[in-house]
């Protein structure tokens, strides 16, 4: 992708809408669309998004603790025949008490010994059974998705570890990703493309009736994957996904893991509730008959709560005044048992103002706010500041860390599906061609909108380890985020970056 | 139970050597200036760490099992050797708002005290089957945890000395087995409270108060 495209879809997704619809026509009855057929051709995956290096810094091979070796001695190997043999290593060798469970013994080298070369000494020793260095065991559960090296952002989270504590992930526990809906079903659909006006002044002419498929992302899509979908955009129950942000989202919450493809998710066996409450550019042009407001919001965290989503992400904000109405209803939801996530906001460069969702979220025990950090765990430079901060997640950050510093999951192909937005940052004058929403890559993204997904995964983790009360699941999260600048809750980080592993292990007597 | 049978055992061994003839000329009903009397106890210990104990284990109470040896002279003072045993399986948790949330990892602790008591005991005449005694001394706790999914360096052990406090009767059964019951006021600072849910509530003492009870040979 070139670096004009990548300015493009990145601007897209940190600026406010800069499309202005045309909206001269009359109230006609094709406003709203028709559900053509159930599927569309298979998707088409892409791969990752070009110029990304791949590099997984797993090395091959194995490391071993310095400074002793796992030595059995054969059964009725004298004690003066263990000290012949232990003396021929070294001087120093000395063997510790046996551990508890064990029918082998640990001796004690020198530490700049080199461990493997005096097992295999030992090893030669007609009264050594078997002797080994002691090699490091890393954890059983580091997926094989063929991005996931590319994933800084989970091992920064320390996931790998948690995902060993519970490798189900929130099989039993439904998330609700409120945002512009996902590629959850394959489809074609007619809409009525209207002529609209483009930022420039430019009126581009009517599209007329097109007909567009859409796919379920491959990355993401499984039976019983997805429950209750509800478009409160186009009030229905297909909330197709018009613009790739709450398909990228849904992907961290709950990319497929562990299946050779593509990227992981946090919580990859989650249930995801697609609830539609932003219109795209696309939604806007084909007249979607509702816009992403407050009440619409508002409306879409009840339905959630009252189907049964225990998170609900909103990786969603807007600034300027109160909203009662979605305050309303997020108490209302947590009333209910939801544990609610929403992002803190993009907006630390241009003014800080209040998030106002963001803002409700820090006075309600049970929802959370979340702030971005980069590669480097340091303050993401566009993520919002300010006492309704309360806790941090990667966000990425490509000024400081190029696209390696993004983070990576499956989408719409930005290229062919959202394409006509932001010609200006783009580069290359506005291409208006039908879209197509059936054709996927792995994009990397940056913003508080990465960041809140990581918090709804683990969430998910929790109430599936039986923590349900939404006020405890904030507690927990914040009890052990892992405090970055200053000490205690700040402006930028809250009470810092989530850790998945110590939070789903807890404390006991005395550690 | 088997280590309670085992220790009984070593008891009564013990209790045969010190069970010998009265010298010649002596009372058969006089005591020996010295006597080294075994003993088994079993104990209830009520932690004093009770936000901890309930929220890894559901109840601050766990029971102990040991024994040891006395040494009781005529004249009513005595010197306590005991060791008892701890075993207790709970589970992770985490504390919010004074409630307890439980993550179903679970944690094993184990706590070895080896407690040297000296005391006094109230012996009111030779014929008097229950005995009064208060005494007080120094213990070493070793204390284990472990949990599962902990790397090498997550489970704790520590050893540290703590004090207490004990007062109880003891009541004569037959002319060599007597039982005795009593309470023990333990403080075992250094171990809990650096980290952890013990941290977490404030609470740094791993003693309690316990009560026990001990079957003793001897005179």
């Amino acid at each position: 992708m070139s670096g004009a495209h990548f300015r493009c879809f990145f601007f897209t997704l940190t600026a406010t809408a800069a499309l202005f619809v045309a909206r001269g026509h009359s109230q006609i009855a094709d406003e709203h669309r028709t559900f053509l057929y159930p599927y569309s051709l298979p998707a088409v995956d892409q791969g990752l998004m070009s110029d990304v290096a791949v590099t997984l810094d797993r090395a091959a091979g194995s490391t071993y603790v310095p400074g002793r070796v796992i030595v059995k001695f054969r059964d009725g190997a004298s004690t003066t025949a263990r000290i012949r043999s232990l003396s021929l290593v070294s001087a120093t060798t000395a063997v510790s008490e046996r551990p508890s469970y064990a029918n082998f013994d640990l001796v004690r080298i020198d530490p700049s010994d080199d461990a493997e070369a005096v097992a295999d000494v030992l090893r030669q020793r007609p009264d050594v059974e078997y002797a080994q260095a002691a090699y490091r065991v890393h954890p059983l559960m580091v997926p094989n998705d063929q991005l996931y090296g590319i994933q800084w952002n989970l091992p920064m989270i320390d996931l790998e570890r948690a995902w060993d504590i519970q490798g189900a992930a929130g099989s039993s526990v439904t998330v609700a990703v409120l945002d512009s809906g996902v590629a959850f079903q394959s489809a074609v659909v007619r809409f009525n493309g209207r002529a609209f006006r483009d930022d420039l002044g430019n009126l581009h002419p009517a599209l007329g009736p097109v007909d567009i498929p859409f796919a379920a992302a491959t990355d993401l899509f499984s039976s019983s994957r997805f429950v209750q979908p509800h478009d409160f955009i186009w009030d229905d129950n297909l909330p197709l996904d018009l613009d790739s942000h709450g398909t990228h989202v849904s992907g961290t919450i709950g990319q497929l893991t562990n299946n050779s493809f593509g990227t992981a998710g946090v919580a990859f066996n989650v249930k995801l509730m697609p609830v539609k409450v932003i219109d795209s550019d696309w939604d806007d042009i084909f007249g979607a008959p509702n816009q992403g407001t407050d009440d619409v919001v508002a409306r879409g965290i009840r339905y959630a709560a009252d189907n049964n989503a225990k998170v609900i992400n909103m990786s969603i904000g807007r600034t300027g005044p109160p909203s009662p109405v979605v305050e309303d209803a997020i108490k209302y939801a947590v009333g209910k048992g939801a544990f609610i996530v929403i992002a803190a906001g993009n907006d630390f460069e241009d003014g800080n103002p209040t998030e106002v969702l963001a803002e409700i979220a820090s006075r309600v025990q049970g929802a959370v706010s979340v702030a971005a950090v980069d590669r480097s765990k340091g303050h993401a430079y566009y993520s919002s500041a300010g006492s309704w901060v309360e806790l941090a997640a990667p966000g990425g950050a490509a000024r400081v860390f190029g696209r390696d510093g993004l983070v990576f999951q499956q989408t719409i192909d930005l290229r062919l599906g959202t394409s006509l937005v932001e010609p200006r940052a783009c580069g290359v004058p506005a291409s208006f061609a039908v879209p197509r929403f059936d054709v996927f890559m792995f994009f990397g993204f940056q913003g508080t909108s990465m960041a809140a997904p990581h918090v709804s995964g683990l969430a998910a983790m929790l109430v599936q380890q039986g923590i349900t009360n939404p006020a405890a699941i904030e507690a927990a999260l914040e009890r052990f985020a892992t405090d970055l600048g200053d000490p205690g809750r700040d402006n930028l980080f809250g009470y810092g970056l989530v850790e998945a592993r110590d939070t789903l292990r807890g404390l006991g007597l005395a550690r | 139970m088997r280590r309670v049978g085992v220790l009984m055992c070593a008891v009564c061994s013990v209790a045969r050597l010190s069970a010998q003839p009265s010298a010649p000329g002596t009372s058969p009903d006089r005591p020996p200036a010295v006597q080294v009397r075994p003993f088994v106890l079993a104990a209830e210990q009520r932690f004093a760490a009770a936000t901890t104990f309930n929220a890894a284990f559901g109840s601050r109470l766990a029971p102990f099992y040991g024994g040891g040896v006395q040494v009781a002279t005529r004249r009513g003072f005595y010197v306590d050797l005991a060791a008892s045993h701890l075993d207790r399986p709970g589970q992770r948790a985490f504390v919010s708002n004074g409630e307890v949330f439980q993550l179903g990892i679970p944690l094993k602790i184990s706590l070895t005290p080896v407690e040297l008591t000296a005391g006094y005991r109230l012996k009111r005449s030779r014929r008097s089957r229950l005995v009064p005694y208060v005494g007080g001394g120094v213990g070493w706790y070793k204390y284990r945890e472990t949990a599962d999914f902990a790397s090498g360096d997550e489970h704790v052990e520590a050893t540290h000395a703590g004090y207490f406090v004990v007062g109880g009767a003891e009541i004569r059964i037959q002319r060599w087995i007597s039982a005795a019951l009593d309470a023990q006021y333990t403080v075992v600072p250094g171990i809990l409270g650096l980290s952890g849910l013990s941290k977490e509530v404030g609470e740094n003492d791993l003693g309690g108060v316990a009560a026990r009870i001990r079957v003793i040979l001897g005179r």
